[in-house]
């Protein structure tokens, strides 16, 4: 019994020796192959060693790395219906704020300065002034015009028409008569729209 | 029964060896030194055996605490730029060399008996 013991505990501990040993032959053969044995300098070929198994472990880490981004782009594309949502909506945005073309029906408003008469009084009436084309504007944007351009100016958020002498500035262009106003949206809506105002186009 | 277990022991050992993937170079060191301290048990074991001392608990207990604590002080020497394990080297193999000198002359012994019983007849 006691000699049975004996055996089989001799016999673990031959083979986790045995293992060892093998082992660590193996890996010393395949270092030192990497490593000319002749090599005079234990420090460097140790240094040498040392790095080539941290590079080894920097190469895990990228393929993980990639794997990682792998799945991080599946499941970007896995939420394209939302950005195709989102997309759409950034279009929108941008069309509103002028930084994207827009096509479509509308209305075309020429305005021109009257033509002198002795009846006028005030020849200043019958000018174009900044707050006419403000006031058109305003009427246009309220009647759901989508997109605004006098003289091939776009009206946006910071737009602004100020008065500079004699001429008109959009966007700190000079205008003058005549002007040309294009406004895109729903024809029927607009013109319909500046009737029941008290219709600035038609006091112009 | 021993010599059995043994050689069934080492084989199996070998074999594996072969077939798991190695270890990194960092922890060769520890491994080494584990080697060397294994050996020194096994040497140690063969000897006591011989003297007809040998005790399965001191073999295996120190068969596995020599080699961790061997390993423990090489991590040990690194951490503090000393090396350590040199020291650890030189108890092991010494010891190793005093135990192979007994089971030397005890087979010395045994030899050289049955070759003068071998004159006498």
């Amino acid at each position: 019994m006691k000699d049975k013991k004996i055996g089989i505990s001799l016999g673990i501990i031959c083979f986790i020796l045995a293992l060892a040993l093998t082992l660590q032959i193996r890996t010393m053969t395949i270092e030192n192959s990497i490593v000319s044995q002749t090599f005079a300098n234990d420090e460097l070929k140790d240094n040498l060693l040392q790095w080539k198994e941290k590079y080894e472990k920097a190469v895990e880490q990228l393929d993980e790395s990639n794997k990682q981004l792998d799945v991080i782009r599946k499941s970007a594309t896995t939420n394209a219906s939302d950005a195709e949502q989102k997309t759409s909506k950034i279009k929108e945005n941008n069309m509103l704020l002028g930084l994207t073309n827009v096509e479509g029906e509308g209305v075309v408003i020429e305005l021109a300065d009257g033509k002198s008469s002795s009846l006028v009084l005030d020849a200043s009436n019958l000018l174009i002034h900044d707050g006419n084309l403000r006031e058109i504007i305003n009427e246009l944007a309220n009647a759901g015009a989508e997109a605004i351009e006098i003289n091939g100016q776009r009206i946006v958020n910071s737009t602004y028409i100020t008065c500079a002498g004699n001429v008109i500035l959009v966007n700190g262009e000079k205008i003058s008569s005549p002007c040309t106003i294009k406004a895109i949206g729903q024809q029927e809506r607009i013109v319909r729209s500046s009737r029941k105002s008290r219709g600035n186009t038609t006091s112009t | 029964m021993a010599i059995l277990t043994i050689i069934i022991g080492s084989v199996l050992g070998i074999l594996l060896g072969f077939l798991i993937p190695t270890i990194p170079y960092s922890a060769s060191k520890y491994l080494a030194i584990a080697i060397v301290a294994a050996l020194d048990s096994v040497f140690g074991g063969i000897a006591s055996s011989i003297k007809k001392n040998f005790d399965l608990k001191v073999f295996i207990s120190g068969f596995f605490v020599n080699a961790i604590i061997a390993m423990l002080l090489t991590y040990l020497g690194q951490r503090l730029n000393v090396d350590i394990y040199l020291a650890a080297i030189i108890v092991f193999v010494g010891r190793m060399f005093n135990n192979l000198g007994i089971i030397r002359r005890y087979y010395l012994d045994k030899i050289s008996q049955n070759f003068s019983k071998g004159k006498h007849k």
